[in-house]
């Protein structure tokens, strides 16, 4: 006989709003069904009566733990409607930002999936510490601590401040000892492996019918990363490899999202070397712009959390549609399918896992 | 075991009071009542601020500062707080049975420690079956856990009963077996007896493994990660203490750190040579050595990360049980036999 409990919207691990509805049998869970929903906001609708610069402070809300990657997105979108190119050094400037955006990302989500599996609020304390430098080299970049607003039309609305080149590097330089120490660890605290190895598994097969992506995706198996495979702006300049694992369970996604970090310090190092001098700043705040010059146009961009796709049907002064495609959306439908058959406390484990932004899930 | 040995620890028999006169009994009783109160009280709030303290340090925080100097008065504020609240029971909770456990939870951890001697001279019971008493009453808690867990009507909390009862199969053996090899060593299961025997070497010394087993079991008995399934917040919300109220969470608070007291108090006494000590008195070397466990019960809590359920089971068959029957037979052969 089985009993149903109802997990959330107001409960310790669900990452903000999601329910959760949940058969269990004795410690074993039957099915998860995840329900979304809580923190809608209509933004696609939002977007349609505004014109295309008064946007991009509403995208920064849909991830609220990697901002500037939606606010990038949209602007690329609207970038393509208009026809607009991206200056060259804001091309690099934009992958340096993003790649930093990338870390800080990751390094939350470490925190708050260590506490997911009863961790006691030290590695998230400790995470918050480290994305804290994070975010004010971002800051100093654009001037707002956590929504930037710092993407504009073919550019940036400012270049980056002198000096901020040294500073990055001596942050890098500091998280790779942190992330080094945070890695060492968790791998040598025996419960904590044996809480994540073998523990959610996703097949390769599963991952790729299931559509997941980002480092869930990668978790699994799959080399895939937009950053590669769709490469943007100087991504193929920069010599990376995406980041993959073959066991796809919740200590592969850990690792992955791991080397990612240290991938994403190297980027950054890279991009910083060899970032051309020039103008980097995009086309002026005016509601009235020159009109969208394409009918349609489509973006996709690696977010931390996965595949970020906006596509666009344009007016010449305002989105006529848009729609968004949220990894989060796509990834958490995946619970369902992962965690089946496993124990209870191990549904807040693959949950961790997955790094979900409810905001990103609910639009 | 006598049924009138058993008796004897019925009326606390101090050893300060002068026995002969009812009255002269009845003032010793109220006397000792009245300083383990206070040792009780004093304990319980000095730890929740300094686990406060001490984890905020770790975790590069700063803790509470707020209310009076270093924030010694914010527990004061949050059991205000806490007991100017409405207290209720949820509707479908069987509210006797709800209403009845936490309390008699904590007078039994507070009669346990009145039960257990501070000093040669603070000591409540003359019994020579003090340990098992104590063992007994302590197996008793997961028991009334399990019983408010189903009572209080809350999914979350059934199954932290459920929990609580896999818990007390996966330790309670490997526990009972250590006890019964320290006080096959101490030659009683009195704890007198036992701090007696460890005046020259520490049962710590003699048994590492035996200390190991108990203060995992023990961890596993005061709800401490990485053993805090029945509690597991990121799981269960807050286990058996979802549906409490705010004026029952002030006990339950309370029962949780005189729980932390009991528990460092048996460690202390079974396995660090209790009371003894140069130069200072015997309760201030017990104090001392309560709060050095207690300070290494909060390092784990901030660093562990939590165990799963079935893995205790496992954990707890597998591992701590042969290891507990490993610590016997070596004591047995090596030191008793």
């Amino acid at each position: 006989m089985s009993t149903r409990i109802n997990i959330g919207p107001v409960h310790p691990s669900t990452h903000g709003v999601l329910r959760l509805v949940a058969d269990i049998e004795g410690d074993t869970v039957l099915r998860v069904e995840p329900h979304i929903g809580f923190l809608h906001r209509g933004v696609e609708k939002l977007v349609e009566n505004r014109m295309y610069m008064q946007s991009p402070a509403y995208m920064e809300k849909l991830d609220y733990a990697a901002p500037m990657s939606y606010d990038e997105l949209y602007v690329a979108v609207v970038e393509k409607a208009m026809g607009v190119e991206v200056k060259e050094r804001a091309q690099w400037v934009r992958v340096v930002l993003l790649e930093l955006q990338r870390i800080a990302s990751h390094l939350l989500w470490l925190g708050t999936a260590a506490n997911d599996l009863g961790q006691f609020f030290t590695l998230f304390m400790w995470c918050m510490k480290d994305r804290d430098m994070i975010l004010r080299l971002l800051e100093s970049a654009s001037g707002a601590r956590m929504f930037y607003v710092n993407m504009r039309m073919g550019g940036l609305v400012q270049d980056l401040p002198p000096g901020f080149g040294g500073g990055a590097r001596d942050v890098l330089d500091y998280l790779e000892r942190r992330v080094k120490k945070y890695e060492a660890y968790l791998e040598k605290n025996p419960v904590f492996m044996e809480r994540t190895k073998g523990v959610g598994v996703l097949g390769k097969e599963d991952a790729i019918n299931l559509g997941v992506t980002g480092p869930v995706l990668r978790a699994s198996g799959v080399g895939y990363d937009t950053r590669k495979d769709n490469a943007y702006y100087v991504y193929g300049k920069l010599s990376f490899r995406p980041q993959t694992r073959s066991e796809g369970d919740v200590f592969a996604r850990y690792r992955v999202r791991m080397m990612e970090i240290a991938e994403s310090i190297r980027l950054v190092r890279d991009a910083l070397d060899r970032m051309p001098d020039g103008d980097a700043i995009g086309m002026p705040v005016r509601l009235i712009t020159t009109g969208a010059k394409n009918r349609e146009a489509s973006a996709s961009r690696e977010t931390p959390r996965g595949e970020g796709i906006m596509y666009m049907v344009a007016d010449p002064q305002r989105p006529y549609r848009l729609a968004i495609r949220s990894p989060t959306f796509v990834n958490l439908a995946a619970l369902t399918h992962i965690a089946k058959d496993c124990r209870l406390a191990d549904v807040f484990a693959i949950l961790g896992s997955l790094d979900i932004v409810m905001g990103d899930a609910d639009k | 075991m006598q049924i009138s040995s058993l008796l004897a620890i019925a009326p606390f028999l101090p050893a300060s009071a002068s026995p002969g006169s009812a009255l002269g009994e009845l003032v010793g009783i109220v006397e000792y009542a009245i300083a383990v109160a206070v040792i009780i009280i004093v304990f319980d709030y000095v730890f929740g601020w300094l686990e406060r303290k001490v984890v905020a340090k770790i975790q590069k925080r700063h803790g509470p500062t707020y209310a009076g100097k270093y924030g010694i008065l914010q527990n004061m504020a949050d059991i205000l707080k806490l007991l100017s609240k409405q207290h209720m029971a949820p509707a479908n909770s069987d509210k006797p049975l709800f209403l009845a456990t936490l309390p008699i939870m904590l007078a039994v951890t507070l009669f346990l420690v009145l039960l257990i001697p501070f000093s040669p001279t603070l000591s409540g019971s003359s019994s020579g079956f003090v340990l098992l008493v104590v063992l007994v009453l302590v197996s008793f808690m997961p028991l009334m856990i399990f019983v408010n867990g189903f009572a209080s009507g809350n999914k979350f909390s059934a199954i932290s009963a459920e929990r609580s009862v896999v818990m007390l199969l996966s330790y309670e053996i490997p526990l009972v077996l250590v006890v019964a090899t320290a006080a096959a060593l101490a030659g009683g299961y009195s704890l007198n007896g036992i701090v007696g025997a460890q005046s020259q070497l520490w049962y710590v010394l003699l048994m590492p493994i035996g200390f190991v087993i108990f203060f995992i079991a023990m961890l596993a008995e005061l709800e401490r990660p990485p053993f805090d399934m029945r509690e597991a917040d990121s799981e269960l919300i807050a286990g058996w203490l979802t549906d409490v109220s705010p004026p029952y969470y002030v006990l339950a608070l309370f029962l949780d750190y005189s729980r932390m007291l009991l528990g460092s108090m048996l460690i202390a006494i079974l396995f660090f040579g209790g009371w003894e000590g140069p130069v200072l008195p015997p309760i201030v070397w017990l104090l001392i050595k309560v709060f050095a466990i207690a300070f290494f019960i909060m390092i784990v809590r901030a660093t562990m990360v939590r165990m799963r359920i079935d893995r205790l089971l496992r954990f707890g068959w597998l591992i701590l049980l042969p290891l507990a029957f490993v610590n016997l037979i070596v004591t047995y052969v090596l030191l008793i036999g």
